[in-house]
């Protein structure tokens, strides 16, 4: 299936992935008419710091979003039956109109991707922005941190991955090298 | 082969799907003594309160066993009432036979009320099941006072559903703390104010002596410290025990579940357990125990499942596991959360009751995490649960468990390359 992965040692932790994530997830997907809806839209991806100062050998952030498990671990915790996997697409999805917000998808997510919508009590989470020809985190990364991948296509030890980081001119020699 | 299970909740369904997955033609039986589709027991409290219906119950669409190729045979007549291993034959309270080459007891459990309680009284009721919650539901508009038996998850979501319908409503706790399996005395307390600010009275050191009745009716109950407490409803929620009557003379291994090894099969090789009746390995407890929990009932049905039809599957084994919701502040427990021997642990907590926050980690001497309670703040509980799951040594970064900062990014700059590369390539769990 294709899958959002992040490139961590590109992620300068800019918050642009948030941001595009909420606007395409609100009424007028607009940026500034999005601020000024009432009801704020969220964001189901999320920067997390892994080492501010970047000493870690530059990593310095994460680009947190659902995983789309194989063995999705919310679905097996869904007490409504609202979240399932997408036979064709590998995705896992939520059905808001089952959620009652009990939160047990949260319980056992592995990563914590699954946000709280507190006022409409749904749990929200990355949906792989299905009507976009890439997600709008993907879209929106200025680093090319984020990509998004098939992983049928890519070789199954992450060497996709390497590719892109020689690509983006990071590669071992300047202190890139993977972890 | 025919496969044949038992039960048709949370484990049996799980067990239908990986069947199914793994294979497309054999014959698979299903027997439930209810009639209802397949609906979620878990979500009977949010019925009652009316934030969902009957059709949001639905845990699976209404065609799913049709779907699925499955011979379900449901109703009071298909209460498996008699098992024979010579002949791997389960019989039915109707006299029906079903035969099998594997068998998933898949029975779930059962509440009961305390003895001196009327089952069969006016008012009088568990919630267990649909019929239960309908016969509530009916009663409800001659209900102006309710009291609740017991303090537990099931207990908590039955009277906030009733607070919130305007019944005055009293919870009877025997213990001095709520939600006893799942929390410790200072969250129960943060719990407790949060049922008192909506009006529910929480009794603590309480048992209930008699409960009162006139024409049939309930009208009361008399306790041993508060007196009479008047009510025209009286709902029993003092926990629930595997329905193992099934296997009573069989030589099946049931010291209170039936007893599962790490494939869900039984003593006998043919028969499998999953859910609410079966005795799996527990991480935390390190033991055998049934852990009656909608979340480890699929993943135990779901690794039967495929144990079953040969696609051989360790079930990593148990860990108790709850989220509740007492009006906005969410609480979430895992696995040794209120130790006996305070002794062979060490704490991380966080009490901030002012804000109604608390957290607390505990640690086993081996550092890793053998219970969890998040009350307020739970948004990475998943990712604490990880870290019990794969018993991380958290050694290196225990005093951030309990931060607010602590996430994935956290456990990720304490990881291997290893588990930093299984993430580039998502392939987590």
């Amino acid at each position: 299936m294709k899958k959002i992965v992040c490139h961590i040692q590109n992620c300068l932790s800019c918050r642009s992935c948030e941001l595009a994530c909420a606007t395409a997830h609100s009424r007028s997907k607009v940026l500034h008419e999005a601020l000024r809806e009432e009801d704020l839209p969220k964001h189901r991806v999320r920067i997390e710091y892994v080492d501010e100062k970047g000493e870690l050998q530059r990593v310095r952030a994460i680009a947190v979003q659902c995983l789309h498990c194989e063995e999705a671990f919310c679905a097996q915790a869904c007490i409504t039956g609202g979240i399932s996997k997408d036979v064709a697409t590998g995705a896992t999805v939520m059905d808001p109109e089952k959620c009652v917000g009990c939160w047990s998808c949260i319980m056992v997510c592995p990563v914590g991707a699954v946000v709280k919508d507190e006022m409409k009590k749904h749990a929200l989470k990355c949906d792989l922005c299905p009507d976009l020809d890439s997600p709008a985190c993907v879209a929106a990364c200025p680093t090319g941190a984020l990509v998004f991948f098939d992983e049928d296509e890519a070789a199954p030890d992450g060497a996709e991955i390497c590719r892109r980081d020689e690509a983006a001119g990071d590669t071992a020699e300047n202190g890139g090298d993977r972890l | 082969m025919n496969i044949l299970i038992i039960g048709n909740s949370a484990a049996g369904t799980a067990a239908i799907e990986a069947i199914r997955h793994q294979d497309k033609r054999c014959s698979v039986v299903q027997l439930s003594d209810e009639a209802q589709p397949l609906y979620s027991r878990c979500l009977l409290a949010y019925y009652l309160s009316n934030a969902t219906d009957e059709k949001g119950l639905l845990f699976r669409d209404p065609d799913f066993h049709e779907k699925m190729n499955v011979a379900l045979h449901a109703g009071p007549g298909f209460r498996a009432v008699g098992l024979d291993r010579e002949q791997r034959a389960v019989l039915c309270d109707n006299g029906q036979r079903f035969v099998y080459d594997r068998l998933l007891i898949a029975t779930g459990s059962s509440a009961k009320l305390p003895k001196h309680v009327p089952a069969h009284m006016g008012g009088v009721f568990m919630l267990r099941n649909l019929a239960d919650a309908r016969a509530i539901k009916a009663k409800l508009p001659s209900v102006k006072r309710a009291v609740v038996l017991g303090g537990g998850l099931i207990g908590i979501k039955a009277a906030t559903a009733l607070a919130g319908l305007g019944i005055k409503t009293s919870i009877v706790v025997r213990s001095n703390l709520i939600l006893s399996q799942m929390i410790d005395f200072d969250a129960s307390r943060i719990i407790t104010r949060l049922l008192e600010e909506k009006g529910i009275e929480v009794m603590y050191q309480t048992q209930a002596l008699e409960v009162l009745t006139r024409h049939g009716n309930v009208t009361g109950v008399e306790t041993d410290t508060n007196g009479r407490l008047e009510c025209e409803l009286l709902i029993g929620a003092k926990g629930v025990q595997p329905n193992t009557q099934l296997l009573e003379g069989t030589g099946l291994d049931v010291p209170w579940g039936i007893r599962t090894d790490a494939y869900l099969t039984t003593s006998d090789p043919t028969i499998f357990a999953a859910g609410d009746v079966a005795e799996t390995f527990d991480l935390t407890l390190e033991t055998h125990t049934v852990n009656a929990l909608w979340t480890c009932a699929v993943q135990q049905g779901r690794a039967a499942g495929l144990n079953m039809v040969g696609k051989q599957t360790v079930y990593d084994g148990t860990i108790g596991m709850n989220s509740l919701n007492v009006y906005d502040t969410s609480i979430i427990s895992f696995g040794v959360s209120s130790p006996k021997d305070e002794s062979l642990y060490r704490m991380e907590i966080l009490n901030q009751p002012e804000l109604g926050v608390y957290k607390k980690i505990v640690i086993g001497h081996d550092n890793r995490i053998k219970g969890i309670i998040l009350v307020g703040h739970m948004e990475n509980a998943g990712v604490l649960l990880s870290l019990i799951r794969k018993k991380t040594d958290v050694s290196s970064f225990q005093d951030q468990l309990v931060s607010d900062g602590f996430n994935f990014g956290t456990i990720l700059k304490h990881s291997d390359p290893e588990e930093m590369e299984r993430y580039l390539n998502r392939r987590l769990v």
